[in-house]
């Protein structure tokens, strides 16, 4: 009986026990869980690098027009500078002006920029041209929201039969890789982002390696301590990875150092492309030979 | 509930902003991260439960518009979120000075949860080489930018009518603390 009585107000206690600490620690215990779900979110998409998920396609469909749009109206806000607004002193300075001169002039800036593209293009088809697989043009529309991640954002997707992980290329190189993918914009992995990795060899010596994103520039892992690698070698796609063709521009070597002890070099290469000033990019929707 | 899709839009207009606008005339390093921004105001003058809801769902967004993994942001923001609320309660953050110390250590805080998650969990060690240099830079853009919006904020709300407290950022919420 007296056992039974025990056993009985042991339970109550541990009822209001457990039922106080739930209520005190709700917070915590929240928050634990929370970040252990976060966690296991991010663990789990880690997994899945080429997926992309349900939330992540509704963003960048719904992002896509108004990036579209941002990108047209920073077009508009240039054009207007470039062909109006700054001609405005000129005019003030220069009263022969008129109206048809302005028009004249604005008509001459857009065929020069017109003729600048078209000069870009005809590079980019011309490389296109020389690797002999089928490519796709594309405008760059956006790049990444952090400092720290190297990524930029097509205006092609699935409607134009991209799919992700394929290459993507500029006149003077490798640019880097599709990754996420909507109907309308892709997102692309940018050979400079510390994420990405590509099988690489130096074009005069054959030395290969792996070339590894730095944010701006390119570290060539693996390269033994005794491989021929000069300052200004160029670095090309050794087609191993299975995404890049072979022998695509990467980079420019511009540092080699020897420690004493280890078994590789450190070697740093400057990208053929340059990521400030890209406009127009080649998707290679065909085959790797 | 039209407070919290406030929050929502802001964040993906930040989002939209940081993706198409800024890198047309800043580099990397010196492009604030205005998302940021938000998640320290919301740690500060919402409710936690608001606060952290939000939170998530700013988070990824933002994963969506960086990085190659969902889920990245999502948990740095949910710990920048409980952070913040742990210091608004041990410091007066009604002196903006202070506010933007809060956006300091949280600019400090979001630098170090992403290096260790991208190292620890990613294997992309090379990122610190690219983070660490970039601190100084990204503390300057933010905080300048946090000001910029502190000020627009305060002459808007100017124009609403004038409500206590600093800016009516913190205590004003009819919400905070519960």
């Amino acid at each position: 009986m007296l056992i039974l009585l025990f056993s009985y107000h042991l339970k109550v206690f541990l009822e209001q026990s457990v039922r106080e600490l739930l209520r005190r620690y709700r917070f915590l215990l929240l928050a634990v869980a929370l970040l252990l779900a976060t966690v296991i979110l991010y663990s789990y998409n880690l997994r899945q690098k080429t997926a992309t998920t349900f939330f992540e396609r509704a963003v960048i469909t719904f992002a896509s027009p108004f990036l579209h749009s941002v990108d047209h109206v920073v077009d508009f806000a240039n054009g207007t500078w470039n062909d109006y607004l700054w001609l405005v002193n000129t005019r003030q300075r220069n009263l022969i002006l008129t109206q048809e001169n302005q028009k004249l002039r604005a008509q001459l800036q857009q065929v020069k920029e017109i003729s600048l593209q078209n000069v870009r293009l005809r590079k980019l088809l011309a490389f296109v041209d020389d690797l002999d697989l089928p490519a796709l043009p594309a405008q760059v529309i956006g790049e990444d929201a952090s400092n720290w991640a190297r990524t930029i954002i097509i205006d092609k997707g699935t409607d134009a039969g991209l799919v992700n992980g394929l290459p993507v290329v500029a006149a003077q190189g490798v640019v880097g890789r599709i990754i996420k993918i909507a109907p309308n914009s892709s997102r692309v992995l940018l050979i400079t982002d510390a994420s990405s990795a590509v099988a690489a060899l130096i074009q005069r010596t054959r030395t290969r390696g792996v070339a590894r994103g730095r944010g701006d520039d390119l570290s060539i892992e693996y390269a033994l301590r005794n491989a021929d690698i000069n300052v200004g070698d160029l670095l090309v796609t050794s087609g191993m990875g299975g995404i890049f063709p072979k022998g695509l521009p990467l980079g420019r070597i511009k540092l080699v150092k020897t420690d004493q002890f280890g078994l590789f070099q450190q070697v740093q290469a400057t990208p053929t492309v340059d990521f400030s000033h890209l406009e127009e990019v080649m998707v290679i929707v065909g085959e790797n030979p | 509930m039209r407070g919290f899709f406030l929050f929502m839009f802001g964040g993906f207009f930040f989002a939209l902003l940081q993706s198409g606008v800024l890198p047309l005339f800043l580099p990397p390093d010196w492009r604030p991260n205005l998302i940021l921004i938000l998640i320290l105001y919301l740690g500060l003058s919402e409710n936690l439960l608001r606060a952290l809801v939000a939170g998530l769902l700013l988070g990824a967004i933002q994963d969506s518009f960086c990085g190659p993994s969902l889920g990245l942001y999502v948990s740095v923001y949910l710990i920048v979120v409980l952070a913040t609320r742990l210091v608004s309660e041990q410091l007066n953050v009604e002196s903006p000075p202070l506010l933007l110390l809060v956006i300091a250590g949280g600019t400090l805080l979001q630098n170090l949860l992403v290096g260790f998650y991208l190292t620890v969990f990613a294997e992309a060690a090379p990122v610190l080489h690219i983070l660490i240099p970039a601190i100084p830079k990204q503390l300057l853009a933010n905080m300048f930018s946090a000001a910029l919006l502190l000020f627009l904020l305060l002459r808007f709300q100017r124009m609403l009518g004038y409500r206590p407290g600093l800016a009516g950022l913190i205590y004003q919420s009819k919400s905070h603390g519960t």
